[in-house]
């Protein structure tokens, strides 16, 4: 199959993660193939391997097939019954029923019981455990099996966001009893790829889990090499030295969408940032001179200049999928003029308003985007410096010390409401570095998590977002492109990106030589 | 008491000293260990507890003496972040650097030494100062300025060599000669530049005596005079010398693997640092120090063995 394979997204179509077809794509169907083990290039690397310990993006790529959860998600983020053949929930909210399934095996054989669960919940639950996604189980009062495929769950309080975190694998992912101790080194789960080995900062190697419940994947296996120079990774999908590769450097992305000898393969979103103010540092506590700063910026310059086209300007940072995404929050032109009038409102004259714009290297194009911004600060007579930032420094400085004026950030997958709203614009949220303070927030997410109408939640999540728009408590810039690209014997790609738009699930693929 | 006993104990002070200017320097830096864990995933509560549970929360001196009191059990800890016995992580990244650290030895010995000879025939005339110039250049400028030049000229521009990477020596001999070639050549240019001016002033300082002129005049040919009679004898101080770098090689690999991505001791050093990860820190810290210092000791050694007029006291 030597044919021109690519596929165009993002921008055309808002309607979720979309996976635009482009003109070769239906030979790709090609008949699946069992056999043969995956090399992929992959482009970070990966940390504490116990899913319930890990925050990284590149860990849960991987582990996204050594695990399976006990709800699932689709595209449109409505809640699926997986592992849990099905779920009841009171109308109060207060207790979930869990009905397991019955052919679920882990790694060593063993069966999925009620107990395994109990267990998996109440570790996440423990704060010894210092799990990453704890807050999903702070509602939770106690579980109960009351036989060996049933799970209940008392809640001491309405926690709406729930069951819809559970789709997580950091909540979600079911462990077999007692294995949290071996977790970190070797981790065992109940998904389609048993985990072999890892070499740390180099290389891991999983196996086809044969007793899989959804069936046995088609690959024998996958070698992830973790190759964090973009260039390095694109040349050795170039020379074949890795079938697959994920995020390919966006200025190379045309050039290698140009390369019929290869499958290049983008969607959207894979996350989204925002531009930051810190509201307790004056003058960014006024919201004029917050706007000011909004109508100094270009957005789709800025995403074209940042990301060299790759990602879409958004005014809104809902899943586009998701209910509670509202197309109607246009971003703010560019406009000096309006920009000087608000600042001279505010009582700041020309030349007087001088700050120092924090980003981290972490993210290059955040690094690109800073720059870009600063020149445009400067026009609006407004003198940013910029200082750039490691991850360790930023994480102290703005997320734990919150000490900062403007810096930006994005997020991945925080595609369920609640996690998004609540956390980074409720004024105890723990997202809530830029000390975000606005009752009527408060009162909206507060509102939506006891809310058992989902309908209603939509609706308030977007007051949620109308209200940080017209209050520019943040700007929010763009959703980013997610990118594979692949040798032309691999197939399956359309179903490779989770619904969050970060996991890969190579049970859908395979090679065809 | 002998010598021998002398430096081991000096040796043991030494490591002492520098695990505990390690474990205050890496205290010291902003952030710790659970923010790096957790990210922007961290809250209050869930930081709160990971402190506790990896001992942040207890008193520095504490900290110290339980991983001090390990290490003489001979429990070098687990990584906090990336969960691995740290013991494992220094196994499967001691070769990679072994491979660079050898390689490089070979690339300097290989090109210092013709160019020192080359430089001392010909010496003050056009040969002798562009050898010397290329030398005070390996010299003056720092290894990651060399590092970013190769790249940009063997990589970027050529296309001839990866610009960073690793490949396993006994997986994939062919790629791991190729992702090791610029970190080796970047590691070997300070090296061969000291090299290339020791075996020049060496040759110099043979040349000039008489059993030279008694060679040339019982009419053997240049060839003959400089690599079997002159080099022979220059040559014991050179390869002393570069057994001595042994030790500031590996100690230069921090810089060097961390800029082309080569997944040795030195990057796994850095990324220890980056993240704050203090029981992977000490012990990557102190297998530097340990192998600077042996390569020390061996080399001190290794003179009262080729030249009797050196003692030990």
């Amino acid at each position: 199959m030597r044919r021109r394979t690519f596929l165009q997204s993002s921008g055309a179509a808002m309607g979720g993660i979309v996976f635009g077809a482009g003109p070769g794509f239906a030979a790709n169907a090609e008949q699946p193939r069992r056999g043969g083990t995956l090399i992929w290039g992959h482009s970070e690397t990966t940390q504490n391997l116990d899913i319930h310990g890990t925050a990284t993006a590149s860990t849960l790529r991987l582990l996204q097939n050594v695990h399976d959860t006990i709800v699932t998600v689709n595209h449109k983020f409505e809640v699926l019954p997986n592992i849990a053949e099905r779920f009841d929930i009171s109308p109060d909210l207060l207790t979930y029923t869990f009905h397991l399934r019955r052919d679920v095996k882990f790694h060593d054989g063993s069966p999925l019981t009620a107990a395994d669960v109990k267990y998996t919940f109440e570790r996440i639950k423990d704060p010894k455990t210092a799990a990453v996604n704890y807050d999903v189980f702070i509602a939770a009062q106690s579980f109960e099996t009351p036989d060996d495929h049933t799970v209940v769950v008392h809640m001491s309080r309405v926690f709406a966001p729930f069951l819809a975190r559970l789709a997580e694998l950091g909540a979600g992912a079911i462990i077999p009893k007692d294995s949290g101790s071996i977790q970190g080194t070797k981790p065992i789960g109940c998904g389609p790829f048993k985990f072999v080995s890892r070499e740390f900062g180099n290389k891991a190697e999983l196996a086809r889990f044969d007793q899989y419940w959804q069936g046995a994947p088609y690959l024998d296996g996958i070698l992830e090499y973790e190759v964090t120079e973009p260039t390095v990774r694109l040349t050795g999908l170039q020379t074949g030295q890795f079938h697959l590769i994920n995020d390919i450097p966006l200025e190379r992305l045309a050039k290698v969408k140009a390369d019929p000898a290869l499958q290049v393969k983008t969607w959207f979103p894979l996350c989204w940032a925002f531009l930051n103010f810190n509201h307790a540092v004056k003058p960014f506590d006024d919201p004029r001179v917050r706007q000011a700063l909004d109508l100094m910026i270009d957005k789709d310059a800025l995403m074209q200049g940042a990301l060299w086209g790759g990602g879409v300007v958004t005014g809104s940072p809902s899943f586009p999928s998701s209910a509670s995404y509202d197309p109607a929050i246009k971003p703010r032109k560019q406009d000096f003029a309006a920009a000087k009038a608000l600042l001279s409102q505010a009582g700041i004259a020309p030349g007087q308003l001088q700050f120092v714009f924090k980003v981290t290297t972490n993210y290059p194009w955040h690094v690109q985007a800073a720059q870009i911004m600063q020149a445009w600060f400067e026009e609006g007579g407004v003198k940013a410096t910029t200082q750039q930032l490691t991850w360790a420094d930023w994480l102290s400085q703005c997320w734990i010390h919150r000490d900062f004026e403007v810096t930006m950030m994005n997020f991945f997958t925080l595609w369920e409401p609640d996690f998004l709203y609540f956390s980074i614009w409720n004024t105890k949220g723990s997202f809530n570095y830029r000390n975000v303070h606005d009752p009527q927030i408060d009162a909206w997410t507060e509102a939506a998590r006891r809310s058992t109408d989902p309908a209603e939640r939509a609706r308030l999540y977007k007051q949620v977002q109308a209200r940080v728009h017209d209050q520019t408590h943040d700007v929010i810039l763009w959703f980013r492109d997610g990118t594979v690209g692949a040798r032309p014997n691999v197939g399956g790609l359309d179903q490779l990106v989770h619904p969050n738009g970060s996991n890969l699930e190579f049970r859908h693929v395979w090679l065809t030589s | 008491m002998t010598y021998l006993s002398r430096r081991l104990i000096l040796f043991a002070i030494t490591l002492l000293l520098i695990t505990v200017v390690t474990f205050v320097l890496t205290n010291v830096l902003p952030g710790d260990v659970a923010t790096m864990i957790l990210g922007t995933r961290s809250n209050a509560v869930t930081l709160a507890a990971l402190r506790h549970e990896l001992g942040l929360t207890q008193p520095l001196v504490v900290q110290y003496a339980h991983w001090l009191g390990r290490l003489l059990h001979g429990d070098l800890g687990t990584s906090l972040i990336f969960k691995e016995p740290v013991a494992l992580l220094l196994e499967q990244k001691i070769a990679a650097s072994a491979v660079l650290v050898v390689l490089s030895l070979l690339i300097a010995i290989a090109i210092a030494v013709p160019l020192g000879i080359w430089s001392a025939v010909h010496r003050d005339r056009w040969q002798d100062m562009i050898g010397s110039g290329l030398a005070l250049a390996g010299i003056s400028l720092p290894d990651f300025f060399w590092g970013i030049v190769l790249i940009l000229v063997f990589a970027r521009t050529l296309d001839w060599l990866p610009s960073s990477g690793y490949a396993s020596p006994i997986d994939d001999p062919r790629h791991a000669l190729t992702y090791a070639l610029l970190p080796s050549i970047t590691l070997a240019l300070s090296l061969m530049a000291h090299l290339m001016r020791m075996t020049r002033s060496a040759m110099l300082e043979v040349l000039s005596q008489d059993f030279i002129r008694v060679c040339r005049a019982k009419g053997l040919g240049a060839g003959a005079v400089i690599l079997r009679h002159a080099l022979r004898n220059a040559i014991t101080p050179v390869l002393t010398v570069a057994g001595l770098q042994l030790g500031y090689l590996f100690g230069s690999i921090i810089v060097v693997e961390s800029l082309f991505n080569y997944t040795g001791i030195g990057w796994l050093t850095y990324q220890a640092l980056l993240n704050r990860d203090i029981p992977l820190v000490q012990a990557t810290i102190l297998m530097i120090a340990i192998v600077v210092m042996l390569t020390n000791l061996g080399v001190d050694i290794l003179y009262t063995l080729l030249d009797p007029r050196v003692r030990l006291s």
